[in-house]
């Protein structure tokens, strides 16, 4: 039997007022004209409650560029599930917050791009800083569980002190640090985002005496960029175990980057019902257990623990999404990995904020 | 991490609340996850609601749950509960 996930991922829309350089949003964006309708979202949620998910995660994009949110929020507590909502801050007021509240909001992810303005709006493409403090001192009018994402890189890394001291002034109950992991757009910038051992090295230290420090009032999790781990990460916490992710126009998907293996069919989530495309579809199917895997994963000891890594970077890296992650050490094809760390150790350039070098994500615009 | 005093009043922390009776699973929601719940758990659980003190919630089992020792009630609390203010999921007013 194959067990039911634990939350489902709604993209409700593509569309987002930020441009993030390092946005992991598919390069082919769904467009608005294609984005599912209120009924067919509430529809899904429920049917999600049934298959036996107990969190859901509004993402996108920015999913309050929908005007729906607060609709799907309600009807989400209603069928018994907690939800998340995982924002820019833009498209939030006061009252609009205090909506999603009284709608039934459990948890609030705020993502900050830097700890200093001029950078922040740098990197994410708006100027969005200053209106994200403003967000977040609304958050702590309400109880709810308030969280800040601090995505770090090659830019911002050497600011980790500083990040960690604005979570703390915000209030947050938890800091979640992740370093950009290269899917989408960051794939397209990866070298302009890459940190170089020597950041990494210094940035873990800090990470553990904040932990230390704040031990009771906020907690933080820190994600190592997989390029520099000896082994790579169990990805969605392996595939079709864990999460179901449902994009703006009701592809079901097991991870938000899986539309980059060439061949991969998904099921719309208006045609079938969510346990059949859990349980049976081939895009599911294909990378459960242990049969696709190639050496040397299919006889190492590890392979339990993180199922040969991520799928979608095995196919970025090599070209062929059943290889072992080129992130993990003993992986025939490492060297993809290590030529683009060595580069990110020796090119000084990289440095600088790139002018017109690197690809601000663009919002999907209406394909009418 | 001290241990939790008598006379504080334990709460869920914003963002950790029981999942609904009418589910077949008994679960504390918490934004990572969930946890599931077992024998007295849940009991426990709706009487952190930032009003009850701690000695409260270790009386009000033990009136509950006559045949057992009351000390070992009272210990399993006081576990209970400091294991899941360490998670995050638990207060104390
Ligand atoms: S990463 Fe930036 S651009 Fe991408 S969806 Fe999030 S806020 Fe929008
Ligand atoms: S060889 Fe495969 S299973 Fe073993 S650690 Fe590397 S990626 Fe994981």
């Amino acid at each position: 039997m194959i067990a039911p996930p634990q939350a489902l991922i709604a993209e409700v829309t593509h569309r987002c007022p930020m441009h993030c350089v390092y946005c992991s949003n598919p390069l082919e964006m769904q467009s608005a004209d294609r984005e599912l309708s209120t009924d067919a979202w509430t529809a899904i949620i429920r049917d999600a409650a049934g298959l036996g998910c107990f969190h859901l995660h509004l993402t996108g994009g920015e999913p309050l560029s929908r005007k729906d949110v607060e609709q799907l929020v309600r009807v989400a507590r209603d069928a018994g599930l907690y939800t998340n909502l995982i924002t820019s801050g833009l498209g939030l007021s006061r009252a609009r917050l205090k909506d999603l509240v009284a709608a039934g909001l459990d948890h609030i992810q705020l993502s900050f791009q830097d700890s200093v303005e001029e950078t922040a709006n740098a990197i994410g493409g708006a100027r969005a800083h200053a209106y994200k403090l403003r967000v977040a001192s609304w958050i702590r009018e309400h109880r709810l569980a308030f969280t800040v994402n601090a995505v770090v890189h090659r830019h911002n890394l050497d600011r980790l002190q500083e990040f960690i001291g604005l979570a703390e002034q915000l209030n947050a109950d938890k800091l979640e640090i992740a370093n950009v992991q290269y899917y989408g757009w960051a794939f397209r910038n990866r070298d302009y985002l890459m940190p170089t051992r020597a950041q990494v090295a210094k940035s873990l230290p800090i990470v553990v005496a904040a932990q230390e420090r704040l031990k009771g009032k906020m907690r933080i999790d820190f994600v190592l960029p997989d390029y520099y781990a000896k082994y790579p990460k169990p990805c969605m916490g392996g595939w079709g175990r864990k999460l179901i992710l449902i994009d703006p126009a009701g592809r079901v998907m097991p991870c938000h980057a899986a539309g980059v293996i060439p061949g991969l069919q998904f099921e719309n989530a208006q045609d079938k019902p969510l346990r059949f495309i859990w349980e049976q579809s081939d895009a599911f199917q294909c990378f459960r257990g242990d049969e696709w895997m190639q050496e040397p994963c299919r006889s190492c000891e590890r392979k339990g623990i993180d199922f040969g890594g991520c799928r979608c970077q095995a196919f970025l890296l090599t070209g062929d999404a059943t290889a072992t992650d080129p992130t993990c050490s003993k992986a025939p094809e490492r060297s993809a990995v290590d030529e683009a760390v060595s580069k990110a150790n020796r090119d000084d350039q990289l440095n600088q904020l790139p002018r017109g070098d690197w690809v601000y994500r663009i919002d999907p615009v209406m394909r009418a | 991490m001290k241990p939790p005093g008598l006379a504080e009043r334990p709460a869920l922390k914003p963002g950790c609340r029981l999942s609904p009776a009418s589910n077949p699973e008994s679960l504390l929601l918490i934004p990572e996850g969930a946890l599931r719940l077992h024998g007295p758990g849940r009991r426990i659980l709706e009487l952190c609601d930032g009003q009850h003190t701690l000695a409260d919630v270790i009386d009000q089992l033990q009136m509950e749950f006559p045949s057992a020792e009351a000390n070992r009630i009272a210990g399993e609390v006081v576990t209970y509960l400091s294991r899941l203010h360490e998670k995050g999921a638990i207060e104390f007013l």
